[in-house]
């Protein structure tokens, strides 16, 4: 078996192994629980500077295939960067979705709340 | 998907995430699925405008480098098949739960699966036996893009398959509760019309 062959064998597996994970978590726990309603009107999401933060991160790995001598698959200290920088992005502005999803939720939301 | 398949629900069922809409339409879920198809669509679009335009500006033989394997044309047929009748069968799920039927959508979405499943094994060996890389001149960079993006929105198809098999197993779903159901549905058969679409544009265009 050659090392291309091993290589994407590897990937099969990986996915396989990540569609258990999937299955597992989502089916711990019985049937749904009755979810509060969403509030009347136009709800808009609070400003954040997250956006810039992960497109930041971005034209960072993306700088970094550019930016590559001829033997480099990337130019490691702005891809490196980059990844680390898209990564947090990512799961800060997740959580602070998640933060904003719950607030949203179960705070009251009369006709002078703010949406 | 027709809206009132989600809009009233029975006493003591709870909605499904995504499922109410103020007032009548189509369920939020659905519109974020449909614009996420859309930006889908574009993004595809840029992709098979980038391979026709490397094809129409390389001179010579297109197709792939000198001393690798001429492309499967039967494995990608086979599979082309596969994911077609996955599209069958995750129809049939969706008709199972408008009907009220989880057990068929159990076993219907569980089908879906192991085809969408098989055909990324089979993307997999067939990349494994081509003899060319992404590096290996521009057919095998937009190749490699094409089948690989692909490829990765199969993954995500299947990762949607997975969580509506284990929420049909938590019974989650019913006739009037399912729009996670159709969400995957929809984006499913979007997977497979690109693929078809690809599939035509590499192997049978020449």
């Amino acid at each position: 078996m050659s090392d291309t062959a091993v290589g994407f064998a590897l990937v099969g597996i990986a996915m396989l192994v990540v569609l258990g994970v999937v299955f597992v978590v989502f089916s711990r726990g019985g049937p749904a629980e009755p979810r509060p309603t969403p509030p009347h009107g136009v709800h808009l999401p609070n400003p954040s500077f997250l956006p810039v933060v992960l497109s930041l991160g971005g034209a960072l790995m993306g700088a970094g295939l550019a930016f590559r001598s001829e033997n480099q698959l990337a130019n490691p200290f702005l891809a490196i960067p980059g990844l680390v920088v898209f990564v947090l992005g990512a799961i800060w502005w997740v959580r602070a979705a998640n933060h904003e999803w719950h607030d949203t939720e179960h705070r009251s939301h009369g006709d002078d709340a703010p949406h | 998907m027709t809206a009132d398949t989600v809009r009233a629900h029975p006493a003591g069922e709870p909605p499904e995430a995504g499922a109410v809409a103020h007032g009548a339409g189509t369920p939020i879920a659905l519109v974020g699925m449909l614009l996420f198809i859309a930006s889908e669509v574009m993004f595809f679009g840029g992709l098979f405008a980038a391979y026709f335009n490397a094809r129409a500006s390389t001179s010579g033989v297109w197709g792939p480098p000198e001393g690798a394997h001429e492309l499967d044309l039967p494995l990608a047929a086979v599979l082309t098949a596969v994911l077609i009748a996955s599209s069958f069968t995750m129809q049939f799920g969706v008709w199972a739960i408008r009907r009220g039927d989880t057990g068929k959508l159990r076993m219907w979405t569980a089908i879906t699966l192991v085809l969408g499943v098989l055909f990324l094994i089979g993307q997999l060996y067939d990349y494994s036996q081509l003899g060319f890389g992404i590096r290996d001149g521009v057919f095998g960079t937009v190749f490699y893009t094409l089948t690989g993006f692909h490829g990765a929105r199969v993954f995500g198809g299947a990762v949607g398959l997975t969580i509506v098999l284990a929420r049909t197993l938590r019974g989650q779903f019913s006739a009037r509760n399912h729009v996670a159901v159709e969400a995957v549905s929809m984006y499913w058969h979007f997977v497979d019309v690109v693929w078809i679409g690809v599939f035509s544009t590499i192997y049978l265009l020449k």
